[in-house]
């Protein structure tokens, strides 16, 4: 571990796809206790920054470090366990699995966890985002928003440094899109550094202290959302203005 | 409060160790080869419903086995069930290795890779047939010296009831937890912190190496071994007998296998045409029972409290759940 090493940090990744460079030479560093917003047209690169970020996906070149550790080349269950926890723009959840069991799955993958005690948390995180009553409903019941939660709560069972959210207001009723953003407001307070890549700038506004911005692969901008809000070359990359 | 399915499982278990003595020689061969083929058949479920790896090489590793014990006792002269620890041993460790070449198969690739591995093995047999004996089959040292199958026919149950003992323990651990998280996504279950590789790894060793304590107890007890315990047929029974019974739960499977080696000897005078009731039974139970025929009842038995009525309150209405 370096001293005073970003929390996770992106040196110069690149990745293509055949002829396709979804992340061209891109740098990004989130330090503790960031709470920042990843956007960008459709086909930015967003979410193969995030893959690259969380261990998903290996990078062409460039590396990407955990606290100063290279973490390049190693498991995205690697990742998880150095507390790099993320959720999906499509929603994977261990569908035919109940509630409970998608929560309990990570937790018990840490070491010296013990199932009573990662039953009691479970609870206490379905309880925190308003599933405790499912907990016995197979994950595939679930609405599309409480899908989001539980794969939030199951993200948060991992206790990690840093969440990557994926597109976590995507297809949700407002009503539990204005649900999510509270809980994430409050895990930030509570010390949670976070990544949101989402489309819909609302949201992301509500929430980001900071905010990143892709297009065709490269990021075009970095900085509180009222700079970047007014970056001309922002607004035509991803407004179209 | 104990669920029924406790007490049905040792009622089962009180009735097959009572009625050992009572039991003709061809029935006690039945009840052998029928707990054989569960031994085999929990293994693959571990494997295929558990671990959602579909193996059609399961059979291969219970030749594997019976050849290894047989030819390891025949060359060296060691006792019986020495040969068949090394089978387990060498079970599991060519199940792993089986494992990690097949990472990054699933579906119809890994079914396809494993049968051909399958074919591999049993050609290999026949055609080295200086040491195997090939088709004309390969004299195995019997494991008792008796007249009687009945030091078999309780080794058998002993060893039927040791393995889902095992397996019982594993599914309900936090492995049978991971094995349900790979089986349903990987990239969530790595994403989770599971190692998949290590994981996928070991329920190919594990479940390869019950295939070889079934196939090495099989070729010390049928005396006469050949390359056709790893046929396509006698997986393709196997693989019947699961998901007739139930793929997804290991009781369901053992209950499938035992119904369908029964149904095999009662309709043995209908001959190929049994077979081919199998397969209709099959599909009809893929079409319309997709969790097999005896895996619900096993859940009615689970949720049953003795002196008491079905946890029905556990489950709540898909419709109460929805925001």
């Amino acid at each position: 571990m370096t001293r005073d090493a970003a929390l996770v940090e992106g040196k110069t990744l690149c990745k293509r796809f055949g002829g396709i460079v979804a992340v061209d030479a891109v740098e990004f560093a989130v330090q503790d206790g960031d709470l920042i917003g990843l956007i960008g047209p459709n086909g930015s690169g967003k979410t193969t920054l995030v893959n690259l970020l969380t261990g998903h996906l290996a990078p062409d070149s460039g590396h990407a470090f955990l606290r100063g550790r290279r973490m390049t080349g190693l498991p995205a269950s690697d990742f998880a366990a150095q507390g790099v926890g993320r959720t999906f723009q499509l929603t994977q959840l261990f569908r035919r699995m109940t509630v409970l069991e998608n929560m309990l799955v990570p937790g018990l993958t840490r070491p010296g966890s013990t199932r009573g005690a990662v039953e009691r948390r479970a609870r206490t995180y379905l309880t925190f985002l308003n599933l405790a009553h499912l907990e016995h409903l197979s994950a595939k019941n679930l609405s599309g928003g409480q899908q989001k939660l539980l794969e939030l709560g199951r993200a948060l069972m991992l206790e990690p440094a840093i969440l990557f959210l994926d597109e976590p207001f995507a297809g949700v009723h407002p009503h539990l899109r204005d649900e999510i953003i509270t809980r994430i407001q409050e895990l930030h307070t509570a010390g949670r550094t976070f990544v949101v890549v989402d489309h819909d700038m609302e949201s992301i506004l509500r929430i980001a202290r900071r905010l990143v911005v892709m297009a065709r692969g490269r990021k075009i901008a970095d900085g509180p959302p009222a700079q970047v809000r007014a970056d001309q070359g922002v607004l035509t990359a991803y407004a179209g203005v | 409060m104990r669920g029924l399915h406790v007490y049905v499982v040792l009622a089962l278990a009180v009735f097959i160790l009572a009625s050992g003595n009572r039991l003709n020689e061809y029935v006690m061969h039945v009840a052998i080869i029928a707990m054989f083929y569960a031994m085999m058949a929990a293994s693959w479920s571990l494997l295929s419903g558990y671990a959602g790896l579909f193996s059609l090489g399961h059979m291969a590793f219970a030749s594997l086995g019976g050849y290894t014990s047989a030819l390891l006792v025949q060359w060296s002269g060691v006792p019986v069930p020495v040969g068949m620890a090394a089978a387990v041993v060498l079970t599991a460790l060519g199940g792993g290795a089986i494992g990690w070449v097949c990472l990054r198969m699933s579906g119809p690739y890994l079914a396809i890779f494993t049968l051909a591995l399958s074919e591999i093995l049993r050609i290999g047999l026949s055609t080295e047939s200086q040491v195997t004996a090939g088709m004309a089959g390969l004299h195995t040292t019997p494991l008792f010296h008796s007249r009687s199958d009945l030091p078999y026919y309780y080794t058998a149950f002993a060893m039927l009831v040791a393995s889902l003992a095992i397996m019982g323990g594993i599914v309900h651990s936090r492995w049978g937890l991971f094995f349900r998280a790979i089986r349903e996504d990987e990239q969530a279950a790595a994403a989770s912190g599971v190692d998949v590789v290590r994981f996928k790894i070991t329920a190919f060793a594990v479940a390869s190496s019950f295939a070889g304590l079934a196939g090495a107890f099989y070729a010390h007890y049928i005396g006469i071994l050949t390359p056709s315990l790893g046929s396509l047929d006698l997986m393709g029974l196997v693989v019947a007998m699961t998901i007739i019974g139930g793929l997804e739960s290991i009781p369901a499977a053992v209950g499938g296998a035992a119904g369908v080696e029964t149904l095999q000897e009662v309709l043995r005078s209908y001959a190929q045409w049994r077979l081919v009731l199998f397969g209709v039974i099959l599909l009809v139970v893929m079409r319309f029972a997709r969790n097999g025929l005896l895996a619900p009842l096993w859940h009615q038995l689970v949720c049953v409290k003795v002196g008491g009525l079905p946890r029905l309150g556990r489950h709540v209405p898909q419709e109460e759940s929805r925001l």
